[in-house]
């Protein structure tokens, strides 16, 4: 029983990344369809990153390729804590590690380019860090910090705090209002601007596994006892998710780098708390 | 064709240049990425970067000042890559051919894979140049492979 538990997490854990990618490929269909487009087919970003690896290798230093492999690897251990059954907190903390990384390693070119998108990513990271980190907060105050002691109900006690997800997801989709890391108009490919060939690939496995694990937060929304129908609603609860976001990326246009750390900090935390805060009333009334 | 050449065909990411042309061709370039010609569909997004760009789209004729930048997006761009010299300004130079301050057409720069004509050139065009380009990028991969094999 217990090697069969570890496989299935093995398979988890290299399943979800692929599963992003083939998300990310659903979005682009969407976004074109939306468009009146016909858009690329669904496995394109598998496409990309095959072409990407078996372009000639370009460096500017060897510290670039050394913080994106660093990014890959953090981002890969907080998805691995996250299916083991890990600590919540631990592994927030770990995908955090990693998303310095990437700002490190736009740092470490001496390009302006990349500078720009550096500091943009920082001030990304405080935009959505600290709402995360409250969500991983009332997860645990809720029902247990360890995932594999998570049951049901979240939804239903949560509903605000899955709502303070959709904001956190729609900045690290890279997706407007609040695609201010890789502004396509200006910066285009802001933190990525130094990276090419096999270490774009790098970069590009490294965010896939990174929104493994938050979309992985979301799917602690929905369980069953059923293990089919619990991975069902998963599933589809994720894909609900990356729908609203893709509707949001439509529908609105790039607001400034202030008005998104400001809207993060301000509706993203009073979500969480809003929802803490009548839990607490709710539990009061019921003693 | 291998999996392996199938996603490089499949993934042609763009970068276009504009290295003092009317705006004319500019615009059908453009024009490839609206819904009406939609090149997404073949997997090709505009990356505006050369560092990850596979298929560089320059026009116009290549003025002196420009001359420089051009080789240096070119050098930028990593192998296998491919340049297509969109309208008759990029490919030869055509009404400025012999001004003084123009180099006429891209060639004399840097190497060009394809020619699109037309004034300006066509999206149509630009799209079957497109389709050429990804053949003869594929001899190109193997002739890269054959030597790194070697
Ligand atoms: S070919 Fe014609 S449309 Fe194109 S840049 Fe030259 S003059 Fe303008």
């Amino acid at each position: 029983m217990e090697v069969i538990t570890y496989i299935l997490q093995l398979l988890i854990i290299i399943l979800a990344p692929l599963a992003v990618g083939l998300g990310a490929g659903i979005d682009r269909k969407i976004t074109a369809r939306m468009q009146n487009r016909l858009g690329p087919p669904v496995v394109q970003p598998f496409y990309d990153i095959g072409k990407l690896l078996a372009k000639r290798p370009m460096l500017l230093s060897r510290l670039q390729v050394v913080f994106a492999g660093a990014a890959l690897l953090f981002h890969a251990a907080a998805l691995a804590l996250f299916v083991a059954g890990g600590d919540l907190i631990v592994a927030f903390f770990v995908s955090g590690t990693g998303s310095i990384c990437l700002v490190m390693g736009a740092f470490s070119a001496r390009s302006p380019y990349s500078y720009i998108g550096g500091q943009r990513e920082l001030l990304a990271i405080l935009a959505y860090e600290p709402v995360l980190f409250l969500v991983v907060l009332a997860i645990g105050l809720e029902t247990s910090f360890l995932v594999s002691g998570i049951g049901g109900g979240l939804l239903i006690a949560l509903p605000l705090v899955l709502l303070a997800l959709i904001p956190v997801l729609v900045i690290l989709l890279e997706k407007s209002p609040f695609d201010v890391p890789t502004a396509h108009q200006e910066i285009m490919s802001g933190p990525y601007v130094e990276y090419s060939g096999p270490y774009l690939a790098i970069m590009e496995v490294a965010r896939w596994f990174q929104l493994a694990f938050v979309f992985g937060l979301v799917t602690l929304f929905f369980w069953s006892a059923d293990p089919v129908v619990s991975a069902g609603g998963k599933l589809a609860l994720a894909f609900a998710v990356l729908f609203v976001t893709i509707i949001i990326d439509n529908i609105t246009a790039r607001l400034t780098r202030g008005r998104m750390v400001r809207f993060m900090l301000t509706v993203g935390v009073g979500l969480v708390a809003i929802n803490l805060l009548v839990l607490f009333v709710i539990g009061q009334g019921a003693i | 064709m291998t999996l392996e050449e199938k996603m490089r065909m499949r993934s042609p990411w763009i970068m276009h240049f504009d290295t003092g042309s009317c705006n004319g061709c500019d615009l059908e370039v453009w024009a490839l990425l609206t819904p009406r010609y939609d090149v997404e569909r073949f997997g090709a997004v505009n990356r505006a970067n050369p560092k990850q760009a596979d298929v560089l789209l320059v026009t116009g004729p290549v003025t002196k000042r420009c001359e420089d930048r051009l080789r240096n997006l070119y050098e930028q761009t990593p192998e296998p890559k491919l340049v297509i010299a969109c309208g008759d300004c990029a490919s030869t130079g055509a009404p400025f051919h012999n001004c003084y301050n123009v180099n006429g057409g891209v060639d004399k720069v840097i190497p060009v894979d394809v020619y699109v004509p037309g004034c300006a050139c066509r999206p149509e065009a630009l799209i079957d140049a497109l389709v050429l380009g990804l053949s003869m990028w594929r001899e190109k991969v193997q002739k890269m492979v054959g030597e790194e094999g070697r």
